[in-house]
Parts: structure tokens; sequence; C-alpha cells
């Protein structure tokens, strides 16, 4: 038998899909300055936070939203090399591929996107952008000085990667945006609507605020540790309302299983 | 979940470590409950076993010595401390009117009416000497006497025991009987005729009944014999 909590653990599968996107708040006041900044004559914006906090979902929904109406293309995996990389840009500016054994010499790329300028706007946004090395950076930084290609680059923001933040992209960059963790109202918000989304009503109902107060407190408000969390919660679920139904209460979640479940991820430790 | 048994014993772990405190918590709450309660039952008794320094056996020992009569467990006894000075004179003075008639070592013997007993028992004298100015007394009231000196009086014909006889002697005295302390105090001479006190005793009811020349003659007859220091101030003041 099917048990009701299978379902609602799938629902935190952590992804990357559009279809998963719950606006909030918080993520719709980064979505609309994020928009607002693309509109701006700008060469390059930089979105950074915390990973988990959102970052890919909104590069995802603002790729979604606009690719109908501007030429926007979304890396969401980093180039594994400057060649790989090259060649995906090549692509997008050209509609062409080029042959796997050629190298893009850069400077006619330049030249290319020089005589681009004026007759199209590409905007292309850059996941991960932490994985691509200095120099790497620094052609990125020459392609949008062509005005031609803006690049939206996003960061994870750790100290290391703050500092390369400061290093190459401070006296270019035009606009930042910084994504923070959710409160604890934007996270139960967040948990409802996705329960919701899937018509897992009384599942949706079993979560209180106090137990969103503990979550919260745990994941301090990061929706991919959210995620994580309320997996391994309703996997716990599953297995009592598999195997021991006597320990599980359906209009709630007890608390133990909460404990048990940061047990298990190691936001507590015994 | 396939792991899910450790999980739980892992919880239970968690579970206990955070009730710790709660459970210190509590267990000091209860202790310091239960002193609370305890010292304020018995806030009297524990202050005074503080300040007095004078260990319980020591009083259960005075008992022991001085209850050796059953027929004289009716005894009711005060321990009484006296800390200020005016109250040391007057214990001094109570003293001084005990030891006027007798020799401390009489007051092993129960059954005295109304005695304040210093305790200079040879061992305990080192405490003394430490705090002098602590003294304790025992105040000892009769409540069954006539029957008492009755057992006593039986006794003696059984035991033949001089303690019991002066202690007869003694307490006639004081009671102001003096046929009967005079008899009490002979039949003490005749089974000893060492014993001070009732050489003392005789002499003393001897000439409070009338007889004082016969006093002054056995006086120093005993005196002649022991050279007695208490039996020759008797004498000067039997002869003034």
């Amino acid at each position: 038998m099917k048990s009701r909590y299978e379902a609602a653990k799938n629902v935190f599968i952590d992804s990357v899909d559009i279809n998963d996107y719950i606006e909030l708040n918080s993520s719709l006041s980064a979505y609309k300055q994020l928009e607002h900044s693309i509109n701006k004559p700008l060469k390059m914006i930089l979105l950074f936070g915390r990973p988990g906090t959102g970052k890919s979902i909104l590069l995802n929904r603002i790729t979604e939203k606009l690719k109908h109406q501007k030429e926007i293309y979304y890396f969401d995996t980093p180039a594994i090399n400057e060649k790989e990389f090259f060649h995906k840009l090549f692509k997008v500016l050209t509609k062409k591929d080029l042959p796997k054994n050629t190298e893009v010499n850069f400077s006619a790329l330049v030249d290319f996107c020089k005589n681009l300028r004026d007759k199209r706007e590409i905007i292309i946004l850059l996941d991960e952008a932490q994985m691509y090395g200095p120099e790497m950076m620094e052609k990125i930084r020459l392609l949008s000085d062509t005005r031609t290609v803006k690049f939206i680059v996003s960061l994870h923001k750790t100290d290391d990667e703050d500092l390369i933040a400061k290093e190459h992209f401070q006296s270019r960059i035009w606009e930042v945006i910084e994504l923070k963790n959710a409160s604890r109202e934007d996270q139960t918000s967040y948990i409802h609507k996705k329960l919701l989304k899937k018509n897992l009503f009384e599942i949706a109902n079993s979560i209180k605020d106090k137990d969103m107060k503990l979550i919260h407190a745990f994941t301090k408000g990061n929706f991919r540790e959210c995620n994580k969390l309320f997996f391994t919660i309703f996997e716990i679920c599953e297995y009592y309302d598999k195997n021991e139904p006597s320990k599980i209460k359906y209009d709630q979640i007890p608390k133990r299983i909460i404990e048990m479940a940061a047990l298990k991820l190691g936001y507590i430790n015994v | 979940m396939y792991d899910i048994k450790p999980l739980e014993e892992e919880w239970n772990k968690y579970k206990k470590k955070k009730m710790k405190p709660w459970y210190v918590l509590l267990l000091t709450f209860i202790v310091v409950t239960a002193c609370v309660f305890i010292f304020l039952n018995y806030k009297d008794l524990i202050l005074s076993k503080f300040d007095n320094n004078i260990s319980v056996p020591s009083d259960k020992s005075l008992h022991t010595s001085v209850f050796i009569d059953r027929s004289l467990m009716m005894l009711e006894v005060k321990n009484k401390r006296i800390q200020d000075s005016d109250n040391e004179e007057k214990t001094e003075h109570k003293i001084g009117k005990i030891t006027e008639i007798d020799d401390p070592m009489r007051y092993e013997h129960p059954n005295a009416k109304k005695v304040a007993i210093t305790v200079t028992e040879p061992v305990k004298k080192i405490k003394v000497i430490e705090k002098p100015r602590k003294r304790m007394h025992l105040t000892i009231i009769e409540t069954t006497s006539s029957s008492a000196y009755k057992d006593v009086e039986r006794r003696f014909s059984d035991t033949a025991d001089p303690d019991d006889s002066l202690f007869l002697a003694r307490t006639y005295y004081e009671k102001g009987n003096n046929k009967k302390a005079i008899y009490w105090a002979l039949q003490t001479n005749k089974l000893n005729s060492n014993i001070e006190e009732s050489w003392i005793i005789f002499a003393k009811a001897k000439a409070r009944s009338g007889h004082k020349s016969e006093a002054i003659r056995i006086l120093s007859n005993y005196i002649k014999r022991s050279n007695s220091i208490v039996a020759q101030r008797l004498l000067i003041k039997l002869k003034k």
C-alpha cells in the first residue's frame, strides 16, 4: 500500500524545476529587481547569496518569463574548460555549431560582438560562476564591454567567493542583487504552497507553527536545507506509516520525527 | 529508510542529553527545598548544636552516668547553656552554694532536687579548658521523690552500696531531716570510713540538730585521721 507520505516526500526532492517555483514575497521582490536590472543598459549584473537561497530557480524563472521577449540564455552548469565555454557562446551568438576540433578565436569573437551592437541584445545567465577562473572572467568582461552581450553572474556567497567578486567585478558590476535566507513566515508559506501545489492538504495542515519554528531554527531559512529536512521527515513518516503506524499521528508531525530527521542530517548532534 | 532503529536510539540519547540540565535543575531544586524544609523545622536544634560545640555523645554519656537507677528514669533533664557573663555569675553563685556543702563528685548519683551540675568530668576537661566561658548545666527536677527514696533504701538493704547510703544522707540533710541524715551518714561510715562527705554531713546534721559539741568532737577526730581541709573549715565555722 502506498503511504500518503510518499507523495509528500517527493515534493521536496531538490531540483531546479520551474514548475516547482514557489512565489514568495522575498523571491518576488528579487525577481522584480532582476527584471528591472536587465532592462537597464548594464554590462554585468551580480546575483549572489548563500547556497540554497534560490539563485538558480530565480535565473530559471527569469529565463522562462523573458525568453519570448528577449534573447536570453541560461548556462546552468559551468563549462569544464574555456574551449567548451566559447563553443557554447559561439553557438549562442552565431546560432551555429562549431566543429569539435576547432578553437574559438577570442579576438574574432569580440569583433563579432562589436559588429552586433545595436542590432542584437543578448543576455547570458551564468550560474555557479565561482567555477570560472580569473582568466575566463576577464574574457567575459571584455565580451560584456562590447555592449552586445549582457552577463548575469550568479555566485555563491562564501568568504572566498566574495573575494572573487571583489577582484573581478568590483569595478565592472553595475548592479548587485543579493538573495537571503527566508524568514520563518516565508519558509512556512513556501512549505505550504509546495504541498498544496500537489494537493496534499492534510499533510500541509499537519505542519504547525511550532514545527516551522523548529525547522526554521535547524535550516536557518535556507530553501535547500529545508527541502532536505522535509524530505527526511516524510521519509521517516513513511516508514512509520508502513511499519509502525501507532508511532505516528496523521493530524500532526511529532516533534520526535523532526528531531530524528535533524539528527540524521547533522543539524543536531548527540 | 533502513536505518530507523539506529536513528531512534540516537534520538533517545539526544533526548536524554537534552533533558539532563532539567533533571539536574529539578534535583537541585528538590535538594534545596528539602534542606530549607529541614532547616526551618529543626532550626533550633541545628543552631544549638552548631553553637555549643559540645557533642551529643557527651550529653548521652552524662545521661547514662546519671540515670543508673531505673526508678529514676522519670527525671526530666534540661540542658542549658549560659553564655553571657551575667548568667555565668549566677551560675557561679549556684555552684558556690553547692560546693559549700558538698563535693562535686557526689553528683554522679541521681535523685537530687533542682541540682545544677557543672560538667567537670576528667575526659571532658580538655574541652572546658579550650572554652572556659562555656559551661553546661544540668537541672534535675525530681518528680517522684518519696517513691524514689524508698526504692534506694530498699536497694541499699540488698546491695549495701555506700553510694546509695551517702545519697540518702545528703538528700535528707538537704531536706532538713537531720535524724535520717545522721542515720544514713553513719551507715555510710560503717561501710567506708574514708568518705569525707559522709563525715561532713554527719557533723553538719549533728550541729543542726543541736549537738554542736558532738559535731566538733567527731570532726576533730576525723581531721586527725584524714587532715581534711573541708572538715577543718567546717570545724572553724562550728567553733565560731
